[in-house]
């Protein structure tokens, strides 16, 4: 019996070696081919973007532009091919879009840091500023990316920490565990960046519902349905006057001050607004004060400052600031000779 | 589940007729295999898993 004990021991031996050297393999090929997107994936990992910030850091010193904001530049509900950064690229321009969804001041500015701690040198800085995520009530008015927080949050004084909302816990054993497994297994820790990658959705579940929806014509019936309302968006921007105790003021007036520290050029977007669709919300006297406080304290900083607030058409929107892919190249025409300056 | 094999006279010769008994006894299940099939299910968990670790709220709407 010892005999049988010790050939199973052994069996089970074999499997777990075969069964660790397959995953070490995989780490080698996920780390040597996995691709890198036009743009951040819709869920992407904290390893995800430190890749793509080690990647920025190895390019030539002021050969790049980066562009960091919030979905608008991101290209909300359209494909990566058809969002302004990639217009811009086919036009000639050196440019890397690290903007995201949820993107605000606060992430600008702890995205700024991340890059400028790890070597980053760009030509020029593109970022946005959406009036709606001065609201106190924005999802990304006090809260960091959980990915760019993995990596940025210690660059972070406590001071500026005192300002922002915990957005995961990571005490808990789920979360240490996660955290663990992530450390050692790269598979794993891009896993939400695969996914997308192969289901061009956030996992398996939502692209097979995707497609479902598709071909039974739900989809297009529920978005003939919800198309966006006045209604949708009340409460969406805050008119309260702007003042340094707005969490989005004292980070854009960090970040303002990084750049010009830095010596980085930097070029800042008011990002269109639908002014059609808001016009009961915002088209009061105390907006455009508001506009003129952001103007001022970009303009005052050194960032040049390209106001875009009423320039596009209720048409070349999606909703109350996203834009069509017609309305992403309007824009594309817009920012090019701004940037290559 | 074992079954019943008329006429067998021992544990043996019950085994030798369990279907589960022949599948573990094949050649391919060697340690390997038993090793690729573990890591087949694993990445298979992983990729086809629900993106339970979206972790930010977005609420654009």
């Amino acid at each position: 019996m010892p005999g049988a004990g010790l050939k199973l021991l052994g069996a089970l031996g074999a499997a777990a070696l075969v069964f660790f050297a397959l995953l070490a393999a995989l780490d080698l090929a996920i780390g040597a081919w996995f691709p890198g997107f036009e743009r951040l994936s819709e869920n992407f990992s904290a390893p995800y973007l430190e890749r793509a910030v080690r990647d920025l850091a190895k390019a030539p010193a002021r050969s790049e532009i980066v562009v960091i904001g919030d979905s608008v530049l991101w290209g909300y509900k359209l494909p990566a091919t058809e969002n302004v950064t990639t217009q811009l690229a086919r036009g000639g321009l050196a440019v890397r879009n690290l903007s995201f969804e949820g993107g605000s001041p606060a992430n600008t500015y702890a995205l700024l840091r991340l890059l400028l701690a790890n070597g980053v040198r760009p030509r020029a800085v593109l970022f946005n500023v959406n009036q709606k995520e001065f609201n106190p009530s924005d999802s990304a008015y006090q809260k960091i990316h959980p990915s760019l927080d993995a990596l940025a949050g210690n660059l972070l004084s406590r001071d500026e920490r005192a300002q922002l909302l915990p957005t995961v816990d990571r005490t808990s054993i789920e979360a240490r565990l996660d955290g663990w497994i992530s450390a050692h297994w790269r598979f794993y820790a891009l896993r939400s960046d695969i996914r997308e990658a192969l289901f061009n959705q956030v996992d398996a579940a939502h692209a097979l519902d995707d497609a479902v929806q598709i071909v039974s014509g739900a989809k297009a019936r529920f978005e003939a349905e919800h198309r966006p309302t006045p209604d949708r968006f009340e409460g969406t921007y805050d008119l309260s006057p702007l003042d340094d105790k707005n969490v989005s003021v004292i980070f854009l007036r960090k970040s303002v001050a990084l750049l010009a520290r830095e010596r980085i050029p930097a070029v800042a977007m008011l990002t269109p607004t639908n002014h059609v669709l808001l016009h009961d919300f915002i088209d009061t006297p105390q907006y455009g004060k508001n506009l003129e406080f952001v103007r001022t304290l970009l303009e005052r900083g050194g960032v040049r400052v390209v106001d875009l607030d009423r320039t596009f058409g209720s048409g070349q929107f999606i909703d109350n600031d996203h834009l069509t892919a017609a309305g992403n190249r309007h824009l594309a025409e817009i920012l090019e000779p701004e940037l290559a300056r | 589940m074992i079954e019943i094999v008329p006429g067998a006279k021992n544990v043996e010769e019950v085994l030798e007729h369990d279907p589960v008994f022949k599948l573990v006894g094949m050649r391919l299940a060697h340690p390997a295999v038993l090793g690729v099939v573990l890591f087949l299910i694993v990445v298979a968990i992983v990729l086809l898993g629900p993106a339970s670790e979206s972790r930010f709220i977005y609420t654009d709407f």
